[in-house]
């Protein structure tokens, strides 16, 4: 325990910083894009997109329309519905299945179930029930269960100079139970917890995975405009979790995260600057562990784009992204980016080392990214990907349940 | 790897099966109801105020006002939400999806006042550009859309179906298919249409109401029509013949069997005579109703009037080419 002072020091000196960050960048977003009410008409807030370098062809308009109407939607109404989650990186391009969900007594209470297999046969399926308008709208209160069965995971083993040749896979699956609560400080400020139980088993190498007792803080500031294809704001995230191994307690440890993005428009929002910056580090006691799926990873769609799924992982991970994105025509963007990053069994041999650069094209409407394909290259090759989500979505923030395996 | 994407694609018919709509059955007039009204004829549609609708400015929203959240939209594609304002009105809001890509609620406004023009009866429905919502977490300015009153004397009694109703094979069923033909509305589902019991006194009225024709003043493609397009509503044709005395339209929306082999040019020229009667001043106040700019609303206008000539022109063409030698003169009207 005394050995890990010096560890609990600077992650509390990053989280400190990182919060006071989160306010600053917040307050000012705030300021810059709140529309307080007015005493007389109110003016019309602008709804436009830009017009980008070129004319949009009518096809592509039109299916910005049909885009629009039923892949934006981001999951508001009553009733069945057809569940295309995908629930993992490398799980296939894309999963299907049936769903259902209500709301119910104007909003106060939210029910939903849904379950899903991918492309590549990854399975899962969740239910929540949640009271989300409690105490005037500013306490959230829920459970949800969630099932996962992941076939094929790709793991190349501990460490950021693994090679490309000690690529396995491993078959997780995982049951979460988990009770939770958020505290809407503001509309764009959310303090969230969480306590749930989390009963893992890696079936490839046939051993009995310990059951955790897993809490979570997190504080969470954003004003980014829309969240699935943002072009303003910022998101900072704050968040200690602790995975208590309710065995033999050998794979006990804490995690603290901290995690900056922001979204700048420029040239009448036909440019866009993204940068995120994430931050994860892992304590444990002497003796003690964090289990290969629950360390951090780093390789993928979402992370270092020219690096396999799942590519590098260690107990610390540091990422950071930038991306530039043009306009090309009003629902089609350029985009240019640097992915840079590492992983590192101490928090100061972290780096930028790992680094990714491309480019690629995205599809969207004003509120979603609907699919992008990119092209990036690093100190591994090539990787081409196409992807239905927007890059820097950062979904974890909406996230209930415990991240087993953990993904970037 | 192969038994995974059979799963898939199981996973798939049975989910899309689920949602699949069933087909509508054959037309036929159902059994009277008492108090049904579809139709009255206007006979002060000269004076009609066109701009506020049947409902007046009485029953309209105060843009001024801070209007209270209840809850959001939960059903269809379109966004929005239930408010109350300082009245303690309850207003359904209908707002557009930001980029303001095909908005619906503009339209929805306009078709209703045209709809009430000429004799449709409507629920009060209004357009705000914007509006002040304040909910739990404060008030900020939101833009706006159609808002629809909650008025006390209209009860909310279902939807009716275009295919079995009382009024099947009415001129005014038969000019209301056809006005929503030259209004190329895009989603003609049942689902769209309200029956409202309508109280005045004792007197009880089911009005047999198109309400949520949003999905119109486009195309209509089976694939992404367009809707509140000026430039799709002007390239997009209206009547393309007549054939064995039934009018063919162009429209290619998903539920033109509602028209097919089922519209005279008598009936085209039966709407299109009420509608001929509106003035310029009744065409502009139903496209300001929705918010259009003038120059927008001008096209719109040229358009519309330009389908209601070649309507009212219809009969008269078809009659004199049935009763002439020539088959091609049958394409009159085009």
């Amino acid at each position: 325990m005394a050995g890990c002072r010096p560890c609990y020091s600077r992650n509390w000196v990053v989280a400190g910083l990182s919060l006071a960050l989160a306010f600053g960048l917040a307050a000012t977003a705030i300021a810059q894009q709140g529309q307080p009410a007015s005493q007389d008409v109110p003016p019309v807030p602008d709804l436009g997109e830009p017009q980008g370098l070129l004319p949009e062809p009518a096809l592509v308009e039109r299916a910005a329309v049909f885009a629009d109407r039923y892949l934006s939607g981001g999951g508001s109404g009553n009733g069945f519905y057809v569940s295309t989650k995908s629930p993992i990186q490398g799980a296939g391009w894309i999963s299907l299945g049936p769903g259902y969900r209500h709301w119910y007594k104007d909003d106060q209470v939210f029910i939903d179930g849904s379950a899903g297999v991918s492309w590549r046969g990854y399975k899962m399926g969740q239910a929540q029930l949640e009271f989300p308008k409690l105490l005037r709208s500013r306490l959230v209160l829920g459970t949800m269960y969630r099932w996962q069965d992941f076939r094929a995971i790709k793991s190349y083993g501990v460490g950021p100079d693994t090679t490309e040749a000690a690529l396995s896979t491993y078959h997780l699956s995982s049951q979460n139970v988990v009770g939770y609560a958020t505290v809407r400080l503001q509309r764009w400020l959310n303090l969230n917890s969480s306590l749930g139980w989390v009963d893992p088993a890696v079936r490839s190498i046939g051993g009995d995975e310990p059951r955790f007792l897993h809490t979570e803080t997190s504080l969470v500031a954003d004003t980014r405009d829309y969240p699935d294809h943002p072009t303003s704001g910022a998101l900072l995230r704050v968040a200690a979790a602790r995975f208590s191994d309710q065995d033999a307690g050998l794979y006990s440890f804490q995690r603290f995260e901290s995690e900056a993005a922001g979204f700048i428009a420029l040239a009448d929002s036909r440019v866009v600057i993204a940068l995120r910056g994430w931050l994860v580090t892992s304590n444990t006691h002497d003796g003690q562990f964090v289990p290969g799926y629950l360390q951090p990873t780093l390789g993928g769609g979402q992370s270092l784009r020219s690096y396999e799924d799942f590519r590098f992982r260690d107990d610390h991970m540091l990422l950071g992204n930038l991306e530039v994105r043009v306009a090309l025509m009003t629902h089609v963007d350029a985009a240019a980016f640097v992915d840079a990053g590492n992983v590192a069994p101490r928090v100061g041999d972290l780096n930028l080392d790992k680094r990714s650069y491309g480019g690629g094209l995205r599809f969207h409407t004003r509120r979603a990214t609907i699919v992008r394909a990119d092209v990036a290259h690093g100190q591994e090759g090539w990787q081409v990907r196409f992807t239905l989500s927007e890059p820097l979505k950062l979904s974890r923030t909406e996230r209930r349940t415990a991240p087993v395996p953990f993904v970037p | 790897m192969r038994r995974a994407h059979l799963i898939l694609i199981a996973v798939f018919a049975v989910t899309t099966a689920a949602c699949a709509k069933a087909q509508p059955p054959a037309m036929q007039p159902s059994a009277p109801v008492a108090g049904a009204v579809l139709w009255v004829e206007p006979t002060d549609l000269a004076t009609r105020d066109v701009f506020h609708g049947p409902w007046g400015q009485e029953n309209a929203p105060n843009s001024a006002d801070t209007f209270r959240y209840v809850e959001t939209k939960r059903s269809g594609v379109n966004r929005g939400m239930t408010v109350k304002d300082s009245q303690g009105r309850e207003w359904s809001v209908k707002t557009p999806f930001p980029g303001n890509l095909d908005s619906e609620a503009p339209v929805e406004v306009t078709v209703s006042r045209l709809l009430s023009a000429v004799g449709y009866p409507q629920p009060p429905v209004y357009f705000l550009p914007a509006f002040d919502l304040k909910d739990d977490l404060g008030t900020r300015t939101l833009v706006g859309g159609r808002f629809r009153l909650t008025h006390p004397s209209l009860t909310d009694a279902g939807s009716w179906s275009w295919a079995e109703n009382p009024f099947v094979g009415t001129p005014p069923y038969q000019g209301l298919l056809v006005m929503m033909m030259m209004l190329n509305n895009s989603d003609m589902k049942d689902r769209n249409n309200t029956l409202y019991q309508r109280r005045a006194g004792d007197l009880v009225e089911q009005w047999y109401a198109v309400r949520d024709a949003g999905a119109a003043l486009g195309d209509t493609t089976r694939w992404a029509p367009r809707t509140n397009h000026i430039e799709s509503f002007e390239r997009a044709p209206f009547i393309v013949g007549v054939n064995q005395g039934h009018v063919d339209f162009a429209y290619k929306g998903a539920h033109r069997d509602l028209v097919d082999d089922r519209i005279s040019p008598a009936d085209v020229a039966w709407i299109s005579n009420w509608l001929g009667r509106l003035s310029d001043r009744q065409w502009r106040d139903a496209f300001r109703a929705g918010g259009y700019e003038p120059a927008v609303a001008a096209r719109f206008i040229k358009r519309l009037r330009d389908k209601v000539s070649q309507g009212r022109a219809l009969d008269y063409s078809w009659r004199k080419a049935s009763t002439g030698s020539s088959a091609e003169a049958a394409r009159a009207g085009q």
